[in-house]
């Protein structure tokens, strides 16, 4: 059933530089790899409309600089996100170490409501590349003592899984506002999430 | 009998939901110009229209057993019905066209479609209501609707909503509107996000006006408020204007926030007195509250959007639009008829009638006046009241009865509309006047109270206003009063405004720009060959004031760039001889490369390190993949950190550490022997990339080594090896990381540009490593990269462009995380923009916490490095270099401001956000016109100059 409002969503994309955060976003959005994208200084953001669970939204992904930290952006690019996605690169081992960092700092500085509930989703990329740092255990494990995030394993480069990710985080990013908003729905039928259907990608493991 | 209500309900519902997306999809297409197929209020329509149609249908008697019975329904109604017959054989046209998707199901659109495919996993997404679309599309859906409500009894159930005898109506009515719009898709599958790229609003901007406003530069905030459109420029007879003042009489028929929409009719017949001989005009009536008044609007339906027959001069009907202002009516006419819905007439103050409002049937004329009654309390009143009450005594025999004939055969009524605030005002001035003067309490109040734009209304109100209890004589003496209060009072206010507006210009700006004013005459050509062959005079170059002068009006010229970048930089002294310069230069180049071996002997350790970890990390992989299905869960569920974090310390000839995992805090020393022997693999290479390193005196490197140590090493361990340097685990560690972040940094640094094509990244990453070498309480942040890279591509000259790095820096290390320089410059801006561009100013208020200027961070970091082309950045940092000496410390705030109004019509014409402002900007880089930037900075510059002066 439609909904009365157009939805927003807002996703931040946060992980240590060089993990491929622009990459990722543009390969989703522009369906394009470039090598030619330089570090990103402050933040970008791309919009993009979508359908999800037959609602049309849109999905405003903010990219962020890998190395910044918050430290310089003001809270405002993070406040009132929907959906935080962290990434690591899979052949770099210090990437997945700083996930721990990431995830805090996102949560002190966004403050969501429930931060026990927000929604995460973890992208392990450049699973093209040799030789693999992290095993799909390894992450998959440290998601599960988050709170179960679901974990994607994806090619910004040979566009793999990206668009399953970002699936899942329209999905995660929509019932999170719908739990914000639930009580405002005037709409006679309730909006009901189905389950999404358990894509089979390598690594795939979408609890949302 | 709950049951009954409960659908009732349900479909007023159902029906209410239709009308709002209805609404959206309008709203939209006046806001927007345009609607776009693809538009998410396009869907939600569509699935409003969806339920009800699916609601209560017969499809057990019809024989619909599709997911998407309305689908089947339109290709059933195909045979009675023309339109349906059109749509239904499109919609087979489509589904057909794609063998996958042989249901009803998806979405309208092959670009749409193809999207969606890739979007949803598994079986095709639910319904996306394709004939519904295409109907809207091709304008016929409110037609074929029209005709399922008529034969409603064939196909519905007795309680559907489209058999409804009233929904079923306001349904099929309802769609007229949207099916009247344009729909488009001109925009590719690129641009299938609602958002407009740059582009595309440079392009709007430009097609809807030829003209720019200009900036309101040094103009006090005396006139904020003003309205984007209609600005002085605009109220010319040109064509554009009419189309602009066009759109914003549309759009004021709307809801906003200024007037809100108490009451609107289509349809309603009105004989414009200016147009003799025709008949009344159909048109949209509707009655718009403001804070101040009551408004009547009357459009007529040539005017209206998506107006099906093109009508070739519309000018003609805004001549025979209405606008009446209830505070200048005073009587209401009513007149009924047998036929008609009603016909009202309102007569002006001076007895001028304004031309009939003819209602179409159905209770029209009685809600309208309704409307107005609410509209015009509290401050005004209906007399007779509308609602007369039964003043019956208990409450429940108190019922509104509407006004006693309305309902009944025809008959006809006056109201008179009575103005309570007034007659008060009136009453007390006469009272007041008849005695004593006013007093001056009462008069202070009286002012203040009133803001400039509502007193002027006010007081004409109070003109006209026929007020029989008082003598014309005290009527005239309270308007003169009034009317000098209110001047005295906007000049008051004005005068407080401009003095205010000064106030901030000096306590914030005037440490942004130089007091004394130097002009630029002759200096546009900026520094050519020949003016430099005069101010250098063998080799030795005096005037610096000419020189920055030069620079900063005109720049350099680009052969001469190399020679005189150090200069502005502070690199080479004026007045300095070739010789003296030639010395510098050795001296840097000896510092340089001391450096530069200090580091490359660490990086050597920490490349072994690395590999060795890699090594390990590699190792443990392979094992963990097959050991840790054994693995206790508890074990590595707590365990949270990687393997090389906890993996033993390089076994190295001289380092013999054995790693106590989980204790970081004992520091652990590393003894270097001899880097380049005893690191066979790093250190060879070092002394084939850098020949020159052998030269280097060993001593001196080791006492290098062990000074820089004991400035960083902050750990206290400082033992001396008599045969080498020592390097704390912790330093390893930080120097290991800025190395990695160097390498990612400049691997991706312009790679683009052909300078760095080939080995030069090698001398980019040398400059980088250097710097943070030297530098370890700063290490390296991003952007370094990009400063550095400019420098290099002019000099290509290691040690010289890091000297004049390091120059640089000292200018913009604030502006890097852990300065404090960014804010004071969004600070800054927030003031400037307040003086400069009141009406920019205005738009960004709404954040206070300076949110708005992010868009501003990246430029004040790299001083536009990014926002330019490689020409553009090197004329206009040398400027920003100059203008230190000639005009202002923060140029670069200057040159913010340039950039910001070169597009200010695009970003006001659009009311930007803060994001919007952030996208745009992004989506301009390196696409600007950098010369006229300067220019409109320079300008920007002398304003303010100006502006401090004329004190």
């Amino acid at each position: 059933m439609a909904s009365n409002k157009k939805i927003l969503l807002k996703v931040v994309i946060l992980g240590d530089s060089g993990v491929g955060k622009t990459s990722l976003m543009n390969q989703y959005i522009t369906k394009k790899f470039s090598n030619q994208y330089k570090a990103t200084i402050g933040a970008d953001f791309l919009t993009k409309e979508l359908i999800v669970d037959d609602r049309a939204v849109t999905m405003q992904i903010w990219d962020t600089a890998g190395q910044e930290r918050f430290q310089s952006l003001g809270v405002a690019f993070y406040r009132g996100a929907d959906c935080c996605v962290l990434v690591f690169d899979v052949t770099a081992p210090n990437t997945f170490k700083s996930l721990d960092s990431w995830r805090d700092e996102f949560l002190i500085q966004a403050s969501p409501r429930e931060p026990e509930n927000f929604p995460f989703v973890l992208l392990g990329n450049k699973v093209d590349l040799e030789p693999r740092g992290i095993s799909t255990k390894r992450a998959q494990q440290w998601c599960q003592s988050k709170n179960n995030i679901p974990y994607f394993e994806t090619s910004a480069k040979e566009a793999l899984n990206v668009e399953q990710a970002f699936q899942c985080i329209a999905r995660n990013a929509l019932s999170q506002q719908n739990q914000n908003d639930d009580l405002y729905n005037e709409f006679p039928d309730q909006i009901k999430l189905s389950q999404p259907s358990k894509s089979s990608g390598s690594g795939d493991s979408c609890a949302c | 009998m709950s049951i009954i209500k409960n659908e009732k309900d349900y479909k007023g519902k159902l029906v209410a939901a239709v009308k709002k997306e209805v609404k959206q999809v309008m709203e939209e297409s006046v806001t927007r110009k345009f609607v776009h197929e693809e538009s998410g209020s396009v869907t939600s329509l569509c699935g409003a229209v969806e339920a009800c149609l699916s609601q209560g249908l017969r499809r057990r008697a019809l024989g619909l057993f599709k997911t998407s019975s309305t689908t089947a329904l339109l290709h059933k109604i195909a045979k009675h019905s023309e339109e349906a017959a059109n749509i239904s054989r499109k919609v087979q046209d489509i589904e057909s066209s794609d063998p996958n998707r042989k249901s009803s199901s998806s979405s309208d659109s092959l670009t749409l479609k193809k999207n969606l495919s890739v979007q949803s996993a598994g079986p095709p997404a639910a319904p996306k209501y394709l004939w519904i679309r295409l109907a809207l599309f091709e304008k016929q859906l409110a037609k074929i609707i029209d005709y399922l409500v008529t034969n409603a009894g064939k196909y519905y159930d007795k309680d559907a909503v489209v058999a409804d005898s009233d929904y079923g109506t306001i349904l099929s009515s309802l769609l007229v509107g949207p099916c009247a719009l344009d729909y488009t898709r001109t925009k590719t599958q690129d641009h299938f996000w609602t958002d407009p790229p740059a582009d595309e609003l440079l392009q709007r901007h430009r097609i809807s006006s030829g003209h720019s406003t200009p900036p309101s530069a040094r103009r006090p905030m005396l006139n904020f408020r003003r309205s984007l459109n209609t600005s002085a420029e605009d109220s010319t007879n040109n064509r554009t204007s009419t189309s602009h003042y066009a759109k914003d009489y549309v759009e004021s028929l709307h809801q906003n926030s200024r007037a809100t929409l108490l009451f609107g009719k289509n349809n309603v017949l009105v004989l414009p007195v200016n147009a003799p001989g025709t008949d009344p005009l159909p048109g949209y009536l509707s009655l718009h509250q403001s804070a101040h008044n009551l408004t009547i609007k009357w459009t007529p339906n040539q005017l209206m959007n998506g107006f099906a027959e093109e009508v070739q001069d519309k000018s003609v009907y805004w001549d025979y639009a209405l606008q009446v202002r209830m505070d200048e009516i005073v009587y209401v006419h009513c007149h009924q008829d047998a036929e008609s819905g009603g016909t009202i007439i309102l007569v002006g103050q001076d007895g001028v009638q304004r031309p009939p409002i003819l209602f179409p049937k159905g209770g029209h004329m009685l809600s309208f006046l309704s409307c107005i009654e609410t509209g015009l309390l509290p401050r005004g009143r209906l007399d007779p009241p509308l609602w007369s009450q039964h003043s019956g005594v208990s409450t429940s025999a108190r019922k509104k009865r509407p006004l006693p004939a309305i309902t009944e055969t025809t008959k006809d009524y006056v109201f008179r509309i009575i103005d309570n605030a007034d007659k008060e005002i009136l009453k007390r001035n006469e009272l007041l006047d008849t005695k004593t003067p006013l007093p001056s309490r009462v008069r202070v109040q009286l002012a203040s109270s009133s803001t400039s734009s509502e007193s002027s209304t006010k007081s004409f109100s109070i003109d006209a206003q026929p007020a029989p209890e008082s003598p014309p004589s005290v009527c005239i003496k309270a308007v003169c009063d009034s009317m000098k209060r209110q001047i005295i009072s906007r000049a008051f206010y004005g005068w407080l405004a401009y003095c205010r507006h000064l106030s901030t210009v000096r306590t914030h700006l005037s440490g942004l720009v130089n007091w004394n004013i130097i002009n630029g005459d002759g200096a546009d050509e900026g520094i050519t060959v020949q003016k430099w062959s005069e101010l250098c005079v063998e080799g030795v170059v005096k005037d610096s004031n000419e020189v920055f002068r030069l620079a900063y009006f005109g720049g350099v010229a680009n052969e001469l760039r190399m020679e005189i970048w150090p200069y502005l930089l502070r690199h080479y002294k004026f007045g300095s001889n070739i010789a003296e310069r030639n010395r510098l230069n050795e001296e840097t180049r000896l510092a340089y490369e001391n450096r530069l071996s200090e580091w490359l002997a660490v990086e050597a350790i920490v490349k072994q390190r690395d590999k060795e970890c890699q090594a390990i990390a590699i190792a443990k992989l392979s094992s963990d993949s097959v050991s840790v299905d054994q693995l206790p869960q508890m074990q590595r569920d707590l365990s949270n950190e990687v393997f090389e974090a906890e993996s033993a310390y390089p076994l190295h000839n001289s380092f013999s550490n054995e790693e106590d995992e989980h204790d970081f805090s004992i520091h652990h020393n590393v003894i270097v022997t001899d880097a380049s022997v005893d690191i066979p693999s790093g250190g060879s290479e070092v002394n084939l990339r850098h020949p020159s390193l052998n030269s280097v005196n060993e001593e001196e490197r080791h006492d290098n080594c062990l000074e820089t140590h004991g400035l960083i090493s902050s750990t206290g361990v400082s033992p001396v090896s008599s045969n080498g340097g020592i390097y704390t685990v912790d330093l390893l560690n930080d120097f290991g990381e800025i190395l990695h972040k160097i390498e990612k940094d400049v691997q991706r640094c312009d790679r683009n540009h052909w300078y760095f094509a080939g080995e030069n990244l090698d001398k980019l990453r040398n400059i980088m490593c250097t710097y943070a070498w030297e530098h370890m309480h700063i290490g390296y942040m991003q952007g370094m990269c990009d400063l550095v890279a400019p420098l290099l591509v002019m000099f290509d000259d290691e040690s010289l462009t890091y000297a004049c790095f390091c120059h640089l820096m000292e200018r913009m290390i604030d502006n890097f995380p852990y300065g404090n320089a960014m804010d004071c410059n969004f600070a800054n801006m927030r003031s400037l923009v307040q003086i400069l561009d009141s009406e920019m100013y205005e738009l960004m208020l709404g954040q206070r916490d300076n949110t708005h200027f992010y868009f501003c961070y990246r430029w004040f970091m790299l001083d536009f490095k990014r926002e330019l082309l490689y020409p553009d950045i090197f004329s206009t940092w040398e400027v920003i270099w100059a203008a230190q000496r000639v005009a202002s410390n923060h140029f670069v705030l200057f040159l913010a401001m340039a950039m910001l109004e070169t597009y200010r019509d695009v970003i006001l014409s659009n009311s930007m956000d803060f994001t919007d402002i952030i996208k745009f900007f992004n989506e301009m880089a390196e696409r600007h016109d950098a010369a006229a930037t300067l220019r409109l900075a320079r300008d920007l510059v002398m304003q303010l100059q100006l502006l401090i002066e004329n004190k």
